[in-house]
């Protein structure tokens, strides 16, 4: 008599990715106070944008000299320095020699301009020569032409005729080069033309009382000009456009004067870039941080429960390969994390919105705006993976929510008090780097840019991940 | 005595709680030494017009030193109601809130021996690292001694702090009974609170809000110069601390004495 050994009649079969996704996201929505968490702290988080924006109020305007200086939030923009012109009207045509120019560090502008108008934003174009970078023309807030690498003394054009600026430069006054050609909008028949000098703040890093702060010192910079020439339209007398970085110049050093032909024009406050000014859009970001701190804890939960309560061996009987048991978990939590930050990044910009009378916040959908409210899912779904590996390396949910949370919240908990470049270097290296993708305005204090800091978290998530999956498979459940 | 005794024990016999006292110790000093090597005097219009508060600096690991604490206190309570072990403890003793008080003097003076470690261990890190980084006598700085007055204010208050955070802790414990939503819970009031206040521009608003951080309020015990800039002094900060760890322990008090285990 033969014995046939019994096999089983079920086909051999690995299941299907999305089933095991399916069956992680069925354990991590039938528990009631986890779906409870997620929700409350979507809702905490908005409800404190909205009350800590109403608590915002008018302090956040410009504080330094002059009218704040540009109306789109995410390209502040100087319309600042000394413009000393006369109103002409029709074509015009106005040449000067740059003699001199002393103080104002390497971008300070001494030059010329033509401009619609004194208001701040009125339509401009300006050549002028710098110690540091050569010869600029710019226009608008998005208009930076180079011209020749050369400084002062040198001799400088603009003329007008229509809505078209040209720029040009020269060494010696009879051969012109053409530095560039703009077209200004909404020029009307009179235009201001003259000479124009201008000075970025100096940026000052100074350690007192135990904190770091960068600073913005006013510069001045003067300038001396010959041979000046202004021709077209009726003559006018000079009038002065200061917008002064800080306090104007004082009396007694005038800060425009005319000797035998030569003019000496005092000045500070840039013509471009605003470095300082405030990211307001981040501000009101920043409490996604309580939707963060609520998915890194339930990420961690998420497996380590399974080990507490013995479920994960069930688990791993039903799928025995490990890894892509993990990676379904790694995409149910990071499914929610996503989920997340962005209704708490939208509900919180709209609750900030909402307030009467608090944080003057940009257009919703503009691109710096939008990327800010995508990467703040993106941010928490990284950090959730990244805690997800944590929980499954360190298996104990006390320890790996702490250690998950500490090196995101590093910068709050260990930089305060330490010099900025290594507060910086922090930011840039740390899971931390993750926040920078909430910025909406070029500023100052930037350590790492958006892209790139989010990058280096969810580097953070896919390398924990690569160890979490090649220790599951190699240690007992 | 007797209860504290056997809180004691069980506190003693869990090995996790030798790895996170020494974790305690080490991590506060080893981020005061990071933070003390960090720091020098390039930046300062002159090293003596820095005006920096040398104590203060030397003292910094502590924020870092908190973290362990919260979760061995956490785990103190969280730890018997994963277990089970918390019906054996109010079985053999079911007066509740003797047992609540012998648990929270044993962390508190376990929580202080660690504390005591970890501050001199840093100030003594301070006194010898500093003088080469440009703060020097020659400069103004005295070296760091507990014979002067503010630091040892400083000091003895970031024992205090420690301790204090431990009960904060160990309150929400006993409100929340689960250790992820403890540790998340106290990590989000200490480090998220102060963060999401930089929202508030208006200095008026911040400067309240800086008095009601338990976190910002407590540390100003710390604080050795400077004392008239700062939003509150160095005693009412880490009373505001004290006032929010009562707070939590009388919740958790209550809620421990009428709730089923």
């Amino acid at each position: 008599m033969t014995v046939t050994a019994y096999r089983s009649h079920v086909e051999v079969r690995r299941a299907a990715f999305g089933r095991l996704v399916r069956a992680e996201w069925t354990k991590f929505a039938t528990v009631p106070r986890w779906m409870i968490t997620v929700t409350a702290a979507i809702l905490l988080s908005v409800l404190l944008s909205g009350l800590v924006a109403a608590g915002a109020g008018e302090n956040t305007s410009n504080d330094g000299g002059g009218p704040p200086v540009s109306a789109d939030p995410l390209q502040p923009f100087q319309d600042r320095g000394h413009f000393v012109s006369q109103r002409r009207s029709g074509d015009v045509d106005v040449i000067t020699r740059v003699d001199s120019q002393t103080g104002g560090g390497d971008w300070a502008k001494a030059g010329l301009m033509i401009r619609g108008g004194s208001e701040t934003g009125a339509p401009y174009a300006a050549i002028v020569v710098t110690p540091g970078h050569g010869v600029v023309l710019r226009s608008g807030t998005d208009v930076d032409i180079a011209g020749s690498d050369g400084a002062a003394p040198t001799w400088l054009r603009l003329t007008r005729s229509g809505d078209k600026v040209t720029a040009l430069e020269s060494a010696d006054g009879v051969s012109w080069t053409g530095v560039g050609t703009v077209e200004l909008g909404g020029l009307g028949d009179d235009v201001l033309a003259g000479l124009f000098v201008a000075a970025p703040d100096e940026v000052v890093v100074t350690r007192q009382f135990g904190t770091e702060a960068i600073s913005g010192n006013t510069a001045y910079t003067t300038a001396t000009f010959d041979n000046v020439t202004l021709t077209g339209g009726a003559t006018s007398d000079w009038t002065e456009r200061e917008h002064p970085s800080g306090p104007a110049v004082q009396d007694d050093t005038t800060g425009f004067t005319v000797a035998g032909g030569v003019y000496t024009v005092t000045g500070s406050g840039d013509l471009g870039p605003d470095l300082f000014s405030p990211d307001s859009t981040r501000m009101v970001l920043n409490t996604v941080l309580v939707g963060l701190c609520a998915t890194i804890a339930l990420a961690v939960l998420f497996i380590t429960s399974e080990y507490r309560r013995g479920m994960i061996r069930t688990t791993f009987l039903v799928s025995p390969s490990r890894g892509r048991v993990l990676l379904a978990k790694a995409t149910v939590i990071g499914g929610v994390g996503f989920a997340a930050g962005l209704l708490s990044a939208l509900g919180s910009l709209l609750a900030a919105k909402a307030m009467p009378g608090g944080l003057p916040l940009p257009d919703l959908f503009a691109w710096p705006v939008v990327r800010a409210t995508l990467g703040s899912g993106v941010l928490v779904a990284a950090a959730a993976v990244f805690a997800l590996a944590l929980g499954s390396l360190i298996r104990r949910s006390a320890v790996a929510i702490a250690v998950a949370l500490l090196a995101l919240l590093v910068p709050q908990v260990a930089a305060s008090g330490l010099p900025l470049d290594v507060a910086n270097w922090m930011e840039r290296l740390s899971p931390a780097a993750g926040f920078a993708v909430q910025q909406t305005v070029p500023r100052y204090d930037v350590a790492i840019g958006p892209e790139a800091g989010i990058a280096v978290l969810c580097a953070y998530a896919a390398i924990a991940t690569g160890f979490a999956l090649w220790s599951l498979k190699r240690r007992d459940a | 005595m007797r209860v504290m005794r056997s809180e004691w024990t069980k506190l003693r016999t869990l090995s996790s709680t030798g790895w996170l006292l020494a974790g305690a110790v080490l991590a506060t000093i080893a981020v005061s030494v990071t933070g003390v090597l960090s720091v020098d005097t390039s930046h300062c219009p002159t090293p003596a017009e820095c005006f920096e508060d040398t104590v203060r600096l030397s003292l910094g690991g502590i924020r870092f030193g908190q973290v362990v604490v919260v979760i061995l206190a956490v785990l103190a309570v969280s730890g018997e109601y994963a277990t089970g072990t918390i019906r054996a403890t109010l079985t053999a003793n079911p007066r509740r809130l003797t047992v609540l008080a012998g648990k929270a003097a044993v962390l508190a003076a376990t929580v202080a021996a660690a504390g005591v470690l970890g501050v001199l261990g840093s100030l003594l890190a301070g006194r010898l690292i500093l003088p080469g980084n440009g703060f020097s006598e020659t400069n103004g700085y005295a070296p760091l001694s507990l014979t002067d007055g503010p630091t040892l204010r400083a000091a003895t208050g970031s024992v205090l702090y420690l301790v204090l955070i431990a009960l904060l802790a160990l309150g929400f414990a006993l409100i929340i009974r689960d250790t992820a939503g403890t540790i998340t819970t106290v990590f989000a009031l200490l480090f998220v609170a102060p963060v999401v206040g930089l929202l508030v521009t208006d200095p008026e608003w911040r400067e309240k809000l800086d008095q009601l951080t338990p976190m910002t309020a407590g540390l100003s015990v710390q604080s050795t110069i400077g004392l008239d800039t700062m939003p509150i002094g160095p005693w009412p900060g880490l009373g505001v601390l004290a006032a929010y760890a009562a707070a939590a322990l009388l919740a958790g008090a209550v809620l421990f004495a009428r709730r089923d285990q």
